[in-house]
């Protein structure tokens, strides 16, 4: 035995490794986790309240959530301190106070009507302050597009995993029961799968005003059906193999089988599709809030964002940068899946050479 | 072990019906008698053959005995008794038709080796994972105790231990049916049905396989029921031999009664089959079926093999066949040979 026995791999294992080497899939993937989790953390980089004040020796930390009195920092107004005013101020006066405001100091819902670089009725074309410029009711583009990515992205994995999980768990129950399980679960989905989405959206949108939780349920509810037909074909024919009937013959409860022996194998469609219906997610939020059936309105999301554009037609910035941004997104997306769906070609292993 | 003792099973009359539906409202349009009113019994530490053609039913019956019919297809008919004492004192328990918690404890007792040991492994499981299966549901052994058994049982069935953390897609087929072989050992078991475990395999590797079962039946005191349609096979591994045609017994003794003299015509014409080695070989003894066995959605009345047995007379299918002694103990249905 002087041979050193190679690390055996896993099937996901070996697969994983064939993706890491689809380098336009690998590079998308290792870019959109980093933007995702950049994005979740936009409040520090992109926001309208300053990081850490010190003001009359003692220290704030507005990002957090602390809410500070105007009239405590010296500024005439009601509500919070406008923090832009007193960082100016601050270092204009030289003192002790300084206040340490975001790299990009605005907030995507602050309608940005008195910035001394902004003339005139918005939209406002890109300046140096404003890199994306401003919309039609002045709040700065590029802060907007980041809130609105975040949104986006999580509002697609919510879709996707909720819908996955529903639509796996019945595909799962049809196809390892079979029987009448199966021919009277089918016609209940396809029962579902006629129910008119748009008009169920815009029933529950005039009853109850969505937000992202409740427009995460509605459509997942409506998405479940295709992956519960892979699954269930898929359950179909790994049922009649005989691991199958070694792990019964076992005694192993259906819980056991079902998770634990069927569905590592069955889910090769779940991880190809997965990609794919999550820029289909994010397509469904973008044409809804277009349409204005989706989030309520101070909400920076992509679909108000590409309305706008519309809207504005002369205004190029309006439609050329919330547009770019969803084509990265979706673009990095495919880029994503078909590399998965490459990594998991079984014809990659089984080919002669 | 006396194996003139209580037997290890005892069928009585068993049935596995399948149902078959058609139709846009999928109703039934039929019945598939895979096997029809079978009979015999096993003495401990003996080798029983199943032998037949395709569609003979002979898995069938080796599944009815493990009882996977039922939690595979829920619709299954079964009647008939399948009487099983694990051990020489225990009482004796019919498997058949049992649910899944009735028989949950008697799995230990009776495990099952695959005809295919490609889709009998779970690709996604490492070799411990799985002979260690078995061990986690019937036994309460910690995971280092299993661990240690899993190599014991891997060095026993000729592996080395250090592929106990390798995935199934990195062996051949004779070392993926040994690792087969291992699990159904997990839970020492008194009875293992092996369904057809060498047809898969390449002849040398065959050998091998026939005798580790064979060793392995010596050391753990197993009895195998052992369904093959190579009969030269099961003609070496064998005690007794049944030859099963379209869900039935038609003959059944001991290897030699049946390898050497079988007299039922279906077991004759069988026999003939089996290629000899020498081509010069005298040919005029052999007997060559016409047709395919009949569907057994439409079985022919009386004797099934009348539809291409070569002394079939006219009462022949009006027959209510048994299995007639016909000397030391060679059991055939067919009245019309001695």
């Amino acid at each position: 035995m002087s041979q050193t026995p190679q690390k055996s791999l896993s099937v996901f294992q070996r697969r994983w490794r064939k993706f890491k080497t689809l380098k336009r899939g690998w590079y998308s993937f290792q870019a959109l986790i980093v933007l995702y989790m950049l994005s979740l953390l936009c409040p520090l980089f992109i926001n309208n309240k300053a990081l850490v004040v010190k003001y009359g020796g003692e220290y704030y930390f507005p990002v957090v959530g602390q809410f500070n009195e105007a009239r405590d920092f010296g500024q005439r107004i009601i509500g919070e301190v406008e923090y832009r005013t007193l960082a100016r101020s601050t270092e204009e006066a030289d003192g002790d106070d300084w206040v340490l405001m975001p790299p990009y100091a605005f907030h995507p819902n602050e309608s940005l009507l008195d910035e001394a670089d902004l003339p005139g009725r918005p939209p406002h074309f890109p300046t140096s302050n404003h890199w994306l410029g401003t919309d039609n009711r002045g709040r700065d583009v590029l802060a907007r597009l980041v809130y609105g990515f975040r949104i986006s992205i999580t509002f697609a994995i919510g879709v996707v995993t909720l819908s996955y999980l529903l639509g796996m768990v019945i595909g799962q129950i049809l196809g390892y029961f079979g029987g009448r399980v199966d021919i009277y679960g089918q016609r209940i989905v396809e029962i579902w799968s006629g129910l008119p989405f748009l008009y169920t959206v815009i029933i529950i949108s005039s009853i109850v005003t969505p937000n992202v939780w409740v427009l995460i349920l509605i459509l997942a509810i409506f998405r479940w059906m295709g992956i519960s037909l892979y699954m269930r074909g898929e359950f179909y024919r790994e049922k009649s193999r005989d691991y199958v009937a070694a792990a019964i013959a076992q005694g192993e409860s259906h819980w056991t089988i079902m998770f634990r022996h069927i569905l590592p194998n069955s889910l090769t469609p779940v991880v190809s599709f997965a990609p794919f219906a999550l820029v289909a997610a994010i397509s469904s939020l973008v044409s809804l809030d277009f349409l204005g059936f989706g989030l309520p309105a101070p909400t920076p999301s992509w679909g108000e964002m590409v309305n706008q554009g519309l809207q504005n037609i002369t205004k190029w910035h309006l439609i050329a940068f919330p547009l770019a941004a969803l084509f990265g997104t979706l673009m990095m997306v495919v880029f994503i899946g078909e590399a998965i769906r490459e990594a998991f070609d079984p014809k990659v292993f089984s080919r002669l050479r | 072990m006396s194996p003139e003792a209580t037997p290890l099973l005892e069928v009585q009359d068993l049935k596995v019906w399948f149902p078959v539906y058609g139709g846009i409202l999928r109703h039934q349009v039929g019945t598939v008698k895979a096997v029809d009113g079978l009979t015999f019994s096993l003495k401990r530490g003996e080798v029983l053959g199943l032998v037949g053609e395709s569609g003979s039913g002979k898995t069938t019956v080796g599944r009815a005995v493990i009882n996977l019919h039922k939690p595979m297809y829920p619709d299954v008919e079964l009647s008939g008794e399948i009487s099983f004492r694990a051990r020489q004192d225990s009482p004796a328990v019919n498997l058949n038709g049992l649910g899944r918690a009735a028989m949950k404890p008697h799995r230990a007792d009776v495990q099952m080796i695959f005809q295919d040991p490609f889709s009998s492994l779970n690709p996604r499981m490492t070799v411990l994972q799985i002979i260690e299966g078995p061990m986690k549901i019937h036994t309460d052994l910690n995971k280092d105790a299993r661990k240690e058994r899993v190599l014991e049982l891997l060095q026993r069935v000729g592996l080395q231990p250090q592929y106990a953390e390798r995935y199934p897609h990195e062996f051949s087929g004779g070392q993926r049916q040994r690792i087969g072989i291992a699990r159904a050992l997990a839970t020492r078991p008194s009875l293992i049905i092996a369904d057809e475990p060498v047809s898969a395999l390449d002849v040398s590797v065959q050998a091998q396989v026939i005798n580790l079962m064979l060793e392995l039946k010596k050391e753990f005191g197993l009895t195998y029921i052992f369904v093959a349609h190579d009969l030269s096979v099961v003609y070496h591994i064998a005690d007794r031999i049944a030859v099963m045609y379209l869900g039935n017994i038609v003959e059944i003794g001991t290897a030699d009664q049946v390898y050497r003299a079988p007299k039922h015509p279906y077991s004759k014409a069988l026999l003939s089959s089996v290629p000899k080695p020498d081509p010069r070989s005298d040919k005029s003894g052999r007997v060559i079926l016409q047709g395919d066995i009949p569907t057994p959605l439409a079985k022919p009345s009386g004797c099934g093999f009348r539809t291409r047995c070569p002394i079939a007379k006219p009462e022949c299918a009006g027959l209510t066949l048994e299995l007639e002694d016909k000397g030391k103990g060679q059991m055939v249905a067919c009245p019309y040979v001695d």
